[in-house]
């Protein structure tokens, strides 16, 4: 071989893709990030689920216990028990549609954006949420006539899981926009 | 800069030039292309921001790839024997169905070459002058024109043998 045959050896392989997408590890990759993100929002509902149950549950027996017959602790217990009731529904919903889902890479990622988008969706509703349960703990402080020092608890306590809920849902937010430009980039390649 | 611009840039290059990184690091390397191709990574994207376009894109790439080639493999070399940092899976694997067994002869005689001869090498086939190969590698034309010769015959010599050998 001259020099020059050498030199169009090295050159024909500019023609060709010299590598190419590892596909099991890119699956492998979106797996894990599915995961995570269905670990995320399992936590977000049994969480909610359980706080609600639990906080509704202390209010009941509060009520019941000091014969206060405040109204406004049971609306209180009322809207947490339908939040509770939401929750479930919803989650029931989500895992119930995740068959929809083919066990491809597409797939599995779009169920990861699917799972994503919820969980966002459910952290901003569960976020404003707050407003409502805010309101009627006022109303209640209100009746039983400690309005000041309750309404201030409650402010600040309430505001304070707004707070952490919307900063929170930022991450989820981020997270769901990793996996939509993974998708764009791989139908761009594709 | 911002960080922004810096990564719009990479991207842009990386997009445009990833094939010249994947020569240099097939030729460096024959198994660990994925840390190489992070370094390599990381050194363009810390060069970006002396990037003055005195030089063409590529021609900058090529020098910054090869020199963080040349430091890797004698960093390589003496830590030789030593397990890998981590495990992370990379996304990127060879193309073994597109290699060429000429073109993958070619990466093996060329990485049983020094360093430098390496670098030279590269350089020369993809065409670039005495003066430019000066420039990028640090080293002066004449020896540069040394270099080119020996390699030259060494390159048609081992050619030679590998088609009488009938492994084409």
């Amino acid at each position: 071989m001259e020099f020059d045959e050498i030199k169009k050896i090295w050159d024909a392989q500019n023609n060709q893709p010299l590598y190419v997408l590892d596909e099991q590890a890119l699956h492998h990759r979106i797996q894990s990030k599915k995961k995570g993100v269905l670990r995320y929002a399992n936590i977000s509902e049994w969480g909610l689920i359980i706080v609600n149950l639990f906080a509704a549950g202390v209010l009941i027996s509060l009520n019941a216990f000091t014969h206060a017959a405040n109204v406004f602790m049971y609306i209180e217990a009322a809207w947490m028990f339908a939040t509770v009731v939401y929750v479930a529904a919803h989650r029931s919903r989500r895992v119930s549609s995740s068959r929809r889902f083919d066990r491809s890479i597409h797939g599995d990622l779009d169920h990861a954006i699917s799972v994503a988008t919820y969980h966002v969706r459910l952290a901003r509703i569960m976020n404003w949420n707050l407003l409502p349960l805010g309101a009627i703990m006022i109303f209640s402080g209100w009746e039983a006539g400690k309005l000041l020092k309750v309404a201030a608890v409650i402010l600040v306590s309430y505001a304070l899981a707004f707070y952490v809920g919307i900063k929170g849902n930022r991450v989820n937010v981020r997270r769901r926009r990793e996996l939509q430009v993974l998708k764009e980039k791989l139908e761009a390649g594709a | 800069m911002t960080e922004k611009e810096q990564l719009e840039i990479l991207e842009e290059w990386l997009m445009l030039h990833k094939g010249l990184i994947f020569k240099v690091i097939r030729a460096y390397t024959p198994a660990d292309h994925d840390d190489l191709f992070q370094e390599i990574i990381i050194q363009v994207w810390h060069s970006i921001p002396t990037f003055r376009q005195e030089a063409s894109v590529t021609t900058w790439l090529y020098r910054i790839a090869l020199n963080t080639a040349i430091k890797w493999t004698k960093k390589e070399k003496k830590h030789a024997g030593a397990g890998p940092l981590d495990n992370i899976q990379h996304l990127l694997q060879e193309n073994k169905t597109a290699m060429d067994e000429r073109l993958a002869w070619l990466y093996d005689e060329i990485y049983k070459l020094d360093e430098i001869d390496r670098s030279v090498t590269l350089l020369l086939l993809e065409g670039y002058s005495y003066k430019e190969m000066s420039a990028m590698l640090g080293i002066s034309e004449s020896n540069v024109g040394v270099k080119i010769n020996r390699i030259k015959k060494l390159l048609i010599a081992k050619s030679k043998k590998y088609d009488n050998h009938g492994i084409r």
